[in-house]
């Protein structure tokens, strides 16, 4: 039997792995990929509670659960374009997506 | 008292002159800077003069009283500054005015080739002005802001060629020393203040003290005037101070600034008189001083350095004098000693300008042949000093010494607590100071037989001259006075029968000190008994230094020196006090500062506290800064630990 701790379980795990290729990856467009899997990593989070309401004590309303997945996915998808389109200017400018080579703010 | 308008004008004058002399001085020409500066001072005087006659006329005011102005109010403390004078603070101003406008008036001669003697003028009539106002105040402050001045001008005075490391030295000594001193003035003033609610004379005149402060007020007091009159143990600045111009030594190291001590002890009597323990202390310090200090007088060679220990010396029979309770002795011999020490120090300023600054008495000798002016009046002064009779020395010292002998305001004292009654302090003072009479004849003697008897000593290249006559008036005025102030100390019996009686000055005097005990401690000696002893001691003196020192050379009595060359020589090198109080108080302090200075400035202050602050921040910012580094993948590698840890504690 599939519980929500699998769930759970899963999600934490695609996040920690979102958070650590934020963290250790240089390539910017790999990083903008592991903020999409801590993203959707939340999502199934609330997905999870919004299939297995009664984890919750009193959450009476799991349609909001997805709700906020909608609004999640809507957000992601703007961030992802911005975030592609800045990579893609500063590949032009610099003809590199290497984050520690874009430094030019610091000193 | 008599409230009057003009008495503000005596200080002011001078201070005025040397205003105009310090500011304007070297553009004035010369003849003019002379007028200003002897005007105003001889000004002074002749308002003195006419003040002095309203208060020793017997119908007038007892005294004169000028409220110049509100000084200062701070809380229940209240100070005018508020003139008076009476009779004694009334020939006192007399003394400093009018022996003050001969000194300038010998200054005039004197320092006429001194390319800065405009600056010299400008510092005498400064002091001129500081020392009225010390003598003239009639409260305590206002004593003290004069007593201040007059250190300083004496200061600026010793140090006046300071291009001579020694002489500039010279000055700050003194100006230290008299810095110890003053330190205990204040104490004073503060505890007669905290006990009186008031520092002005009048009020300290009538009230009464409880026994505790009346002693500290009078004990801290007493310990300014060590500094100021050169008292052991303070008494060494002065010695040195002949580093200045002669005319100042005889101004100011002589008649007026040192005497400043016993005129304030003497303007305090009421409160003194309360205090017979600080009575007691002050004629022993007086005594020792004396006798102490001519000790050495004896084996100086320098002619100023012989003067300067007979200072201290006659200034220790006047703290004798207060000190056992006639104030009237103490004050009489503070005048007659202006006058002939005045004349003594002009005399040789005189001697070492007509040898053109030779001040070793071992290189004089004859000089009565070429300065036979410079001579008599040096003659005259140092038989005043050495107290032949009849001249003024000779009575005042003799009173001094005769009222030691019959004191009995020590007699309810104990030597400690439980202890015998010093109903015999009186009688050892008087036998000290009847032996320094005996030395002060023989150093005295030996001094003018050195310079004016025998034959020439000096160089072939120096010719001995006899000085203008800008320099011998002042002298035979002061060598005239140095006899005339016998009147001051006549006895009684033929007081009156010259009709001399009115200018005693026991009678001049009455209501202005406090008076002591009526008590005779030694009813059964005669006062023609202790004159015949003083007369004796002063013709035995004398002819020793005839037997020793009469050829005008020192031969016979370097046979003495030859039988006891230790004693000689600790006296020749001033019984090592300098070299003591150098191992005792300043090395200590040399090394106390150097340790201040290397370790706790140098480590402690600048190392630890202010450089090692700046390096502890830069060091904690080392640190810090590794965080700062622009590096977003680090900033959320912290997030997600901070995060992490967040998680865990709040979930645990």
């Amino acid at each position: 039997m599939v519980g929500p701790l699998h769930y759970l379980v899963l999600a934490a795990a695609l996040f920690a792995l979102g958070a650590v290729g934020v963290v250790i990856r240089r390539n910017a467009i790999i990083v903008l990929m592991s903020i999409e899997l801590m993203l959707n990593a939340v999502n199934l989070t609330f997905l999870t509670f919004s299939r297995f309401p009664l984890v919750v004590k009193g959450n009476d309303a799991p349609i909001a659960g997805h709700a906020a997945v909608f609004y999640v996915i809507a957000v992601a998808a703007a961030e992802a374009a911005v975030g592609l389109a800045i990579v893609i200017a500063v590949f032009r400018s610099r003809l590199t997506v290497n984050v520690d080579e874009i430094d030019s703010l610091k000193n | 008292m008599l409230e009057v308008n003009w008495l503000h004008l005596i200080p002011l004058l001078p201070l005025c002159g040397a205003a105009i002399c310090g500011l304007v001085g070297n553009k004035l020409p010369k003849s003019w800077l002379y007028a200003v500066a002897l005007g105003s001072v001889f000004t002074a005087f002749m308002i003195g003069l006419s003040a002095f006659g309203l208060v020793s006329s017997e119908t007038g005011a007892s005294a004169l009283h000028e409220r110049v102005f509100e000084w200062f109010t701070a809380g229940k403390l209240h100070v005018d500054l508020g003139l008076t004078i009476d009779r004694v603070s009334g020939t006192l101003v007399l003394v400093i005015t009018g022996v003050g406008f001969l000194i300038h008036l010998y200054s005039v001669s004197y320092m006429d080739e001194d390319a800065a003697y405009w600056r010299y003028f400008a510092y005498l009539n400064l002091f001129v002005a500081a020392m009225l106002l010390l003598v003239l105040g009639d409260n305590l402050v206002a004593m003290f802001v004069g007593w201040e001045g007059v250190g300083l001008c004496s200061y600026l005075l010793i140090g006046f060629w300071f291009e001579d490391d020694a002489k500039a030295s010279a000055g700050r000594k003194a100006f230290i020393v008299n810095r110890i001193g003053d330190f205990g003035f204040l104490l004073g003033i503060f505890v007669i203040f905290s006990q009186l609610g008031s520092v002005s004379f009048a009020d300290i005149h009538g009230a009464t003290f409880a026994a505790v402060p009346a002693a500290l007020a009078a004990l801290f007091l007493f310990i300014g005037a060590t500094g100021k009159s050169a008292q052991l143990p303070l008494y060494i600045w002065l010695p040195d101070a002949m580093a200045g111009p002669t005319p100042v030594s005889a101004l100011i190291h002589a008649a007026t600034m040192v005497t400043a001590g016993v005129y304030m002890i003497a303007r305090l009597s009421h409160l003194y008189m309360q205090a017979p323990g600080v009575l007691a202390v002050v004629a022993i310090i007086g005594a020792l001083t004396a006798a102490w200090a001519a000790l050495i007088a004896t084996s100086q060679s320098d002619i100023k350095k012989v003067l300067a220990y007979s200072t201290v010396s006659q200034l220790g029979y006047m703290f004798i004098g207060v000190g056992v309770g006639s104030f009237v002795a103490g004050t009489q011999h503070l005048l007659t000693h202006a006058f002939f020490k005045a004349c003594l120090f002009l005399g040789s300023g005189a001697v070492i300008h007509g040898l053109h600054g030779e001040q070793d008495m071992r290189k004089m000798g004859g000089l009565k042949k070429y300065m036979p002016h410079t001579r008599w009046t040096f003659l005259i002064a140092t038989a005043a000093i050495t107290g032949t009779i009849p001249l003024s020395g000779f009575f005042s010292k003799d009173e001094i010494l005769g009222k030691a002998l019959q004191t009995s305001i020590f007699n309810s004292l104990r030597m400690w607590p439980g202890g015998p009654f010093m109903t015999q302090l009186g009688l050892v003072i008087y036998l000290l100071g009847s032996a320094t009479a005996l030395l002060t004849a023989i150093y005295m003697w030996r001094c003018y037989y050195l310079t004016f008897e025998g034959d020439y000593r000096g160089g072939p290249d120096v010719h001995p001259h006899e000085s203008h006559w800008f320099m011998t008036l002042p002298l035979w005025i002061l060598a005239l006075l140095s006899v005339v102030g016998l009147v001051l100390g006549l006895p009684e019996p033929i007081g009156e029968k010259l009709h001399l009686d009115w200018a005693s000055w026991e009678h001049f005097s009455l209501g202005v000190f406090a008076n002591p005990p009526i008590s005779n401690n030694h009813e059964s000696i005669p006062e023609w008994l202790t004159y015949g002893i003083a007369l004796l001691i002063g013709v035995v003196g004398w002819r020793l230094a005839v037997y020793w020192f009469g050829s005008g050379s020192e031969e016979r009595s370097n046979k003495l020196v030859a039988a006891f060359p230790r004693v000689h020589s600790a006296f020749e090198h001033k019984l090592y006090v300098d070299e003591f109080y150098n191992a005792v108080i300043v090395r200590p302090l040399w090394t106390g500062a150097r340790v201040l200075w290397r370790v706790v400035d140098v480590w402690i202050i600048d190392g630890l506290f202010i450089n090692g602050t700046a390096q502890s921040v830069a060091f904690i910012g080392s640190i810090a800064r590794r965080f700062q580094n622009g590096d977003v993948q680090r900033y959320a590698a912290m997030t997600a630990l901070g995060l992490a840890f967040l998680v865990y504690v709040f979930l645990r």
